[in-house]
């Protein structure tokens, strides 16, 4: 693989990731659907068109049969006025023949919108069955959406609640609570030492009046010991 | 989807929820269900009776027969079908005595069913599309039950119209089709 290539595959995989972590489930779902109901939109219209088309054919072929009938009832009615003799046979014959000419071309145009009826109503079963599958996969994945939101909701809070526990430190808390034990500890060791130097002479007037001090009050023990001297 | 179908063109939005297109989202050229037909919108149209009420009216046919749809969306939804009928098949002297009265009478009898009146409104009439609106008024009847209907409209001095026909449900009509075109 020649170097511009590999720097392509580079730069197309981190294009890739990027694009990977910028895709939102929820958000491309929605947008799914949005797509599916758009073809879903463009089916009814197609189905709505052929329905439409289907109205004019059974109307077409409803008015093309009563022409039909029409003229067939103009044929029979020249028919029977020669034969009353109130018009001459040649001229009936003409007529009935022209309307009969006309009924068949009408004959035709009520096989062609037969046909035509035939086709659409095809047509619309058709149309039809991919309407309602499309309608049934809308209704499906409306309802694994739903689904989807609740799980993602549950594993963002789930995400978040990890990622709280994830960031405290407890090794150094527990550190810290120890080396504060430690102090306290240190302290109270100062405190009895201060306590054993403060108890200590220091100089000869503090060594007599340690042991003056055995008495509450030194010159009230001299007056009575002079006092006992003099007896 | 590719990257380069953020840069085409945007199609125009649609005016209803395609997974749930109601009566109140039809327009010229839409298709539905009703009674065991299939229905075609060919004219739209509205009443404007004041205070921001207002009625769509639609004019259908299954290639048989045309009737008008009526649409009222007043806190509930109320429906009715009827049937252009010639005004004096309702009463030989009805628009006489109108003319005369300035108001309809308060009972018909058509087809051997007594219609009550219930209400006399007057408004405005407009094609959808159209820039002009028509005057009219419309005296409202309703059987004893209040199923079947019947509307007489005056337009001008002596023009009348009438119609028969029932309300219906909106459960009635079903599998609304859209069309654009």
């Amino acid at each position: 693989m020649g170097l511009f290539s590999r720097i392509f595959k580079v730069g197309q995989a981190e294009a890739n990731s990027v694009v990977d972590k910028l895709e939102n489930p929820i958000k491309l779902a929605e947008q799914g659907i949005r797509d599916l109901k758009k073809d879903l939109d463009n089916s009814l219209q197609a189905l709505a068109e052929v329905k439409a088309a289907a109205i004019r054919s059974k109307r077409d072929l409803e008015t093309s049969k009563n022409q039909s009938q029409n003229y067939e009832a103009k044929a029979i009615q020249l028919v029977q006025k020669a034969e009353r003799g109130e018009v001459s046979v040649e001229d009936a014959d003409r007529l009935a023949t022209e309307v009969l000419a006309r009924k068949e071309s009408v004959d035709q145009d009520v096989v062609r919108n037969q046909r035509d009826t035939e086709m659409f109503d095809k047509n619309i079963r058709q149309l039809d069955a991919n309407v309602m599958k499309l309608r049934s996969a809308i209704t499906k994945y409306e309802n694994e959406l739903k689904t989807l939101k609740a799980r993602a909701s549950v594993s963002a809070a789930t995400k978040k609640l990890n990622k709280s526990l994830s960031n405290v430190d407890s090794s150094g808390t527990i550190s810290m609570l120890e080396r504060m034990k430690e102090k306290v500890d240190q302290d109270e060791a100062l405190a009895e030492a201060y306590g054993d130097i403060a108890g200590q002479p220091s100089s000869l007037d503090d060594e007599i009046d340690s042991v003056l001090g055995s008495s509450p009050n030194g010159s009230d023990a001299l007056a009575a010991l002079k006092a006992k001297m003099k007896k | 989807m590719g990257l380069f179908d953020f840069f085409k063109k945007k199609e125009t939005e649609s005016t209803y929820d395609v997974s749930n297109i109601t009566v109140l989202d039809l327009q010229v050229g839409f298709i539905f269900e009703y009674d065991l037909s299939t229905w075609e919108v060919q004219e739209a149209s509205q009443y404007d009776w004041g205070d921001d009420y207002f009625t769509s009216e639609y004019k259908i046919s299954d290639g048989n027969r045309v009737l008008f749809l009526s649409v009222e969306d007043d806190d509930e939804l109320f429906l009715s079908l009827t049937e252009k009928v010639k005004v004096r098949v309702l009463g030989e002297d009805i628009p006489e005595y109108i003319a005369k009265n300035e108001k309809a009478p308060s009972k018909i009898t058509y087809n051997g069913k007594d219609y009550f009146l219930e209400s006399e409104n007057p408004g405005y009439f407009n094609e959808l599309g159209s820039e002009e609106w028509a005057e009219l008024i419309s005296w409202d009847y309703e059987d004893k039950a209040g199923e079947d209907i019947l509307c007489i409209e005056r337009w001008g001095d002596f023009e009348f119209e009438a119609a028969v026909g029932k309300n219906i449900e909106e459960y009635e009509i079903s599998n609304i089709l859209p069309n654009k075109n």
